[in-house]
């Protein structure tokens, strides 16, 4: 359990993001954005309830919300386009994930376990999945008929007439020089921080995989510059 | 219960006005003219970031991207009668990670018609290696990113738009964005008004830009639009109809959900149009079903999301298969009878398309066949159902839908199976040269 401090500074945190003051401009309690929420039907949880949480200020039962309600919030952002106030509950939620990522909470890593394959793939591929990720097997719930065409998956991705989508590991091809640059974006922005403070070993690999893959860009801007000269 | 009787409202005390036909008339437009509801909040209480935009532009901070006349502008109104510019050609496919990965015949049907309506590809438009998703599925799914790493992914991708001409011989600006995802579409919407809006924010990304090379003259690119594909479908429907369709579809019974990263987020920026469901609802994806002749079915719950909820598909997919079940599928069906629900997003046509056979677990035994209105479009424009609109993809019916249009599923699925052996021998057919999306060849 957290001190009033810690929760004070989680607190603190969350409405220091300059998003806060378009996301929070007053609540009458009307629960017009809970009326519309699909995840209040489904869960202990209701958009008016974190909205009215942070507009009073309360500290304890803002850090108790983040150990399970925020990640019940489907960011549909029905709430946002319904709520006469112009708030963005859906926004709120999003900064108060980061915020739980930021400190490392333990909610956080539970919540976040089953991502990381879908992590792994963003940020070495900038795709977020892939079609080998979503294979029958992988899914029985989603029934018998999932492949109406019996075939191995490269060919059945060949017969994709656009040259950009006949991969198998990644949504699309992405160059590699895209897939450099975005390295670069996730370092200086503090994502693969992020991705450190959730979860140690992933990162490491990560950070093995963008290595390899800098050397490798590196080689052909080389050969290109040879060839060139 | 109170006994009052009224002579409008709602409820059981509901009786008609009597009013003749003229006094009808001079009533509703009363009615419309000071209860609008686009009126409503319209103007004063809401800033166009577009504006603030140019400002930042004639103050030398940024460059916009512009939509000219090569693009074929088209202008559409949205939800509080704004205008916006919709570019018809010299279109970039910014592709969405859902849809190649898993819902492929989305971006091959719409490049098919493109194609269709005499478009040529490496001018009219491009799809390149250059780029990599909004990252948004995961910022909204995991929490995972900041505003800073989606607003330089978004500034990175629309830089590579902006110059991606270059070595096709065209002049910086030639292609525009198209973005094939409704979660990139609200991503970047909410993104670019952060950044006009943020001056701190946009000092941090240039640095990145800057250090990437993804800077012209030393500023940030910005669009003047941020375009959806189904904006596209929308301006184009009567062309693609009156040019390409081949099949009558009149007989079907079709339902639409639109896509809430469309049409709730940076809601002002979203399409209506009076001649589609009164203006009451997004017009993008009902526009086309409607202009091709559909019966286009009401449900009661259309205003519901789909139940994606980006970390519930992955991990929270009780939720996921129930919402979309309860609250789509099962009303699809009971009220509108449909043989068809349309998505015009990604996230939305994975979870209603995938999540129905499970439905069986609890004696919910409802099937809807789900595609994406460009997919429904170009087989009405006759299409190739595999080897095109790729249904071998979707788990839904889907053959259910194309039988009633017509098309023997069977015949169909033979010619492909035999296509298969020739794409495994290398005889591969393309939409456009493959060499046109190497964009690191184009680069050297």
């Amino acid at each position: 359990m957290a001190t009033y401090a810690e929760m004070q500074e989680i607190f603190d945190d969350i409405r220091r993001d300059f998003r806060y003051e378009h996301e929070l401009n007053g609540c009458l309690n009307c629960g017009i954005c809970t009326a519309t929420c699909p995840s209040a039907q489904f869960y202990d949880y209701s958009p008016r309830e974190i909205v009215q949480l942070l507009w009073t200020e309360n500290v304890e039962q803002v850090y108790d919300a983040m150990q399970e309600k925020i990640w019940a919030c489907a960011q549909c952002m029905t709430c946002a386009a319904r709520c006469p106030f112009k708030n963005s509950p859906g926004g709120l939620v999003a900064i108060m994930r980061e915020v739980a990522i930021k400190h490392g909470m333990q909610s956080a890593k539970d919540v976040l376990r089953p991502f990381g394959r879908v992590m792994l793939k963003l940020i070495t591929t900038g795709n977020q999945l892939s079609p080998d990720m979503i294979q029958p097997d992988h899914f029985p719930d989603w029934g018998p008929n999932i492949q109406k065409v019996e075939g191995d998956l490269k060919t059945l991705r060949k017969a994709i007439p656009m040259k950009t989508l006949q991969t198998t590991d990644t949504a699309w091809e992405v160059s590699l020089k895209t897939s450099v640059e975005m390295y670069t974006i996730w370092e200086d922005t503090g994502v693969l921080k992020q991705l450190e403070t959730m979860d140690e070993n992933l990162f490491d690999v990560i950070e093995d995989f963008i290595d390899e893959k800098r050397e490798e860009y590196e080689e052909w801007r080389e050969e290109h510059e040879e060839s060139e000269a | 219960m109170s006994e009052t009787k009224g002579i409008a409202g709602h409820g059981a005390f509901f009786q008609p006005t009597n009013l003749s036909a003229e006094d009808a008339r001079k009533a509703t437009a009363w009615v419309e003219k000071v209860i609008d509801k686009r009126a409503v909040e319209l103007g004063e209480r809401m800033d166009d970031v577009r504006d603030h935009m140019w400002e930042l532009e004639k103050e030398g901070e940024i460059i916009v991207h512009r939509i000219t006349d090569a693009h074929k502008p088209v202008m559409v109104k949205t939800l509080f009668g704004w205008d916006k510019k919709i570019p018809t050609s010299q279109l970039w496919h910014h592709k969405s990670c859902g849809q190649c990965g898993n819902i492929p015949g989305y971006p091959t049907s719409l490049l098919w018609t493109m194609n269709g309506l005499g478009m040529v590809p490496g001018r009219d438009y491009l799809d390149e290696t250059d780029q990599t998703s909004c990252t948004a599925w995961n910022y909204h799914g995991s929490g995972i990113g900041n505003v800073e790493s989606l607003a330089a992914v978004f500034l990175r991708n629309f830089h590579q738009a902006y110059v991606s001409g270059k070595k096709l011989g065209h002049q910086p600006g030639h292609f525009y964005p198209l973005v094939h995802c409704g979660t990139s579409f609200g991503n970047y919407k909410e993104v670019r008004k952060y950044l006009v809006e943020n001056a701190t924010l946009r000092e941090r990304v240039k640095k990145i830009l800057g250090k990437l090379g993804r800077l012209v003259d030393g500023k940030l690119v910005l669009p003047e639009e941020v375009v959806h594909y189904s904006d596209w479908v929308h301006v184009m429907r009567n062309e693609i109809v009156s040019r390409l369709q081949k099949i009558d579809v009149s007989k079907l019974r079709v339902t639409v959900h639109m896509a809430c990263h469309y049409s709730k987020m940076v809601h002002e920026d979203a399409i209506y149009d009076p001649e589609v469901m009164g203006g009451n609802r997004a017009a993008t994806g009902t526009g086309m079903a409607q202009a091709l002749g559909a019966q286009v079915i009401d449900y009661s719950t259309w205003y519901d999301c789909c139940g994606f909820g980006f970390r519930h598909i992955i991990s929270e997919r009780e939720f996921t298969r129930s919402f979309t079940i309860d609250r789509k599928i099962k009303v699809a069906r009971e009220e509108a009878n449909a043989d068809l629900m349309l998505g015009i997003d990604t996230g939305c046509i994975t979870t209603m398309d995938k999540n129905q056979w499970i439905g069986k677990a609890h004696e919910q035994q409802y099937s809807l066949p789900i595609m994406a209105d460009i997919q429904f479009a170009a087989l009405a424009c006759g299409a190739d159902p595999f080897k095109i609109v790729q249904l071998q993809w979707h788990a839904s019916p889907c053959e259910e839908v194309v039988e009633k249009m017509g098309i023997s599923w069977d015949d169909a699925k033979k010619k492909f199976e035999a296509y298969l052996q020739d794409v495994k021998a290398g005889k591969i057919e393309y939409l456009y040269d493959p060499k046109l999306a190497d964009s690191m060849a184009r680069a050297a």
